[in-house]
């Protein structure tokens, strides 16, 4: 970790002009704590570090649109910040949740939800919650800004659709009041360690009959991935136990889980069947 | 600029300027520029807890955090939490406990159950254990740490620090 700049832009063009040479060395840094973990291990030598946290307009705040449709987390926001928001444990109790066994409080006062998204690890919590909750991104740079749904952005293993000199603005949340939503990070080794497979589910469920859902499987994939296959199988049907079961077969099958030291491909695929079928019981019984 | 800045922030109350590379954390300006030695370098990637300081209020881990990015800051680490003359209550309270064994990671500790209970005044056992899931003890002094923090709590709430025996017999 030696020998680079460290520069904190006041404006967002400046932080694009910081940014836009295009070298692998130059980065955008919201909270840090991925980027110098990965200087600390050498896997990541900077030229250029340009700190996003003084850029401010959409990148700053946590706000809900006054129509009450959308909530709007600014990139730069910590997930400490969000956890202790009124707000978003009214509106988004399964975020506030999932912080509950996410690092600790030191890494949640500094980690920003930028950052998280466009680091790509496949094994973070918040992104496949993001997607269960149909939450999008706005990407902003020199040239404008599109908006896109979360799922869109991961390309692969620590890849995103992101282009040279795009930035993560904001994370824009639908305020969905008929459904409900929650995480499951399956650990099979500690408590701490890296899930083998996070499964988030969100669902308009009335009494037993599932109007709609989404389901997204993390950690067992190179990216976390909608399970569409498992969906269609519970969209429109009662929660039985064989709606459930044909649900858990579809899911093993449309996701090409593989061995690794959290476990082999086969026992992940069992944890699947049965996290799936538990979390969608946990919804119906909430 | 890959050369060194003077960065201006107060530190433990007092205002200070350094300069440093920008590839320095907080944890090594702490250390080797200013003498302070309670937060120390451990685990150096944000699990042990060993380096926690505040900045701005609220605990990081310094060994993830650039030293040059606290310019501006109020940084506060475990040397700055008394006035010199009484410990703090947690202080006191890990003490009187026996917290410890070797000490390495009592200072992180300090600092996180603070904070603490500045969140929640009147922790459970849970919230204790859940609020220092980021801090390792090699010694595995836990269940006196658990201890250390309740009576600080009680200590707290009650606004005095009377002895243990006292307070054990009362
Ligand atoms: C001790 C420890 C424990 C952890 N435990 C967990 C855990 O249990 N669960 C979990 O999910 N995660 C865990 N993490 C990972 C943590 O969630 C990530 O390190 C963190 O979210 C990254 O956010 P950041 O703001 O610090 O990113 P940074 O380090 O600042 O950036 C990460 C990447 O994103 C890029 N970037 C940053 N901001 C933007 C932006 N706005 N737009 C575009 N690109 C950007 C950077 O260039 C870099 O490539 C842990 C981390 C630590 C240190
Ligand atoms: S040394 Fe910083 S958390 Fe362990
Ligand atoms: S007392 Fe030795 S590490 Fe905690």
């Amino acid at each position: 970790m030696l020998g680079f700049e460290l520069s904190e832009p006041a404006t967002l063009d400046e932080a694009f002009d910081l940014l836009a040479d295009g070298d692998p060395g130059v980065r955008p840094m919201g909270g840090g704590t991925a980027l110098m973990l990965m200087m600390k291990a050498q896997i990541f030598k900077p030229e250029r570090l340009v700190s996003l946290r003084n850029v401010g307009g959409c990148f700053d705040g946590l706000r809900i649109d006054a129509d009450q449709s959308h909530i709007r987390i600014g990139g730069m926001t910590t997930f400490a910040e969000i956890e202790r928001s009124p707000m978003v444990l009214q509106h988004l109790p399964a975020v506030v949740r999932t912080m509950k066994t996410l690092a600790n409080i030191r890494v949640r006062h500094v980690a920003s939800v930028g950052g998280n998204l466009a680091h790509a690890d496949p094994h973070l919590d918040l992104p496949p919650v993001w997607m269960a909750h149909a939450a999008s991104i706005r990407i902003v740079s020199k040239s404008g800004e599109r908006v896109i749904p979360v799922e869109d952005l991961f390309a692969g293993y620590y890849e995103t659709t992101l282009g040279d000199g795009e930035l993560i603005g904001e994370v824009i949340v639908p305020v969905r009041p008929e459904w409900t939503s929650t995480y499951v990070k399956v650990t099979t080794r500690s408590a701490h360690d890296w899930p083998a497979l996070g499964i988030a589910v969100s669902a308009n469920l009335q009494g037993q009959r599932v109007n709609d859902l989404r389901l997204v499987l993390s950690a067992a994939l190179d990216r976390p991935t909608r399970l569409d296959a498992a969906e269609n199988e519970l969209r429109g049907s009662d929660l039985s136990e064989a709606a459930l079961k044909r649900a858990g077969e579809a899911a093993v099958a449309e996701a090409d889980i593989h061995s690794d030291s959290r476990g082999s491909a086969a026992y992940k695929q069992h944890l699947l069947r049965v996290h799936l079928s538990r979390a969608m019981h946990s919804l119906a019984g909430a | 600029m890959t050369d060194a800045r003077t960065i201006r922030f107060t530190l433990n109350g007092a205002p200070v300027s350094v300069s440093v590379m920008p590839h320095e954390t907080l944890i090594e300006m702490l250390s080797l520029r200013l003498e302070l030695k309670g937060a120390r370098e451990s685990c150096g990637q944000g699990l042990c807890g060993c380096c926690t300081v505040y900045v701005n209020g609220k605990s990081v881990s310094s060994c993830l955090y650039l030293a040059q990015l606290v310019d501006g800051a109020k940084v506060v680490t475990i040397e700055g939490i008394n006035d010199g003359a009484e410990l703090d209550p947690v202080q006191q309270a890990f003490i009187e406990v026996g917290a410890f064994q070797c000490g390495f990671c009592t200072p992180g500790f300090i600092m996180m159950a603070r904070e603490l209970l500045d969140v929640h005044p009147n922790p459970t056992e849970d919230e204790i254990r859940h609020y220092l899931i980021g801090n390792l003890c090699r010694c595995s002094a836990y269940p006196e740490i658990v201890e250390a923090v309740k009576l600080a709590a009680r200590r707290r709430a009650a606004g005095t620090t009377p002895a243990l025996a006292e307070e054990l017999s009362a």
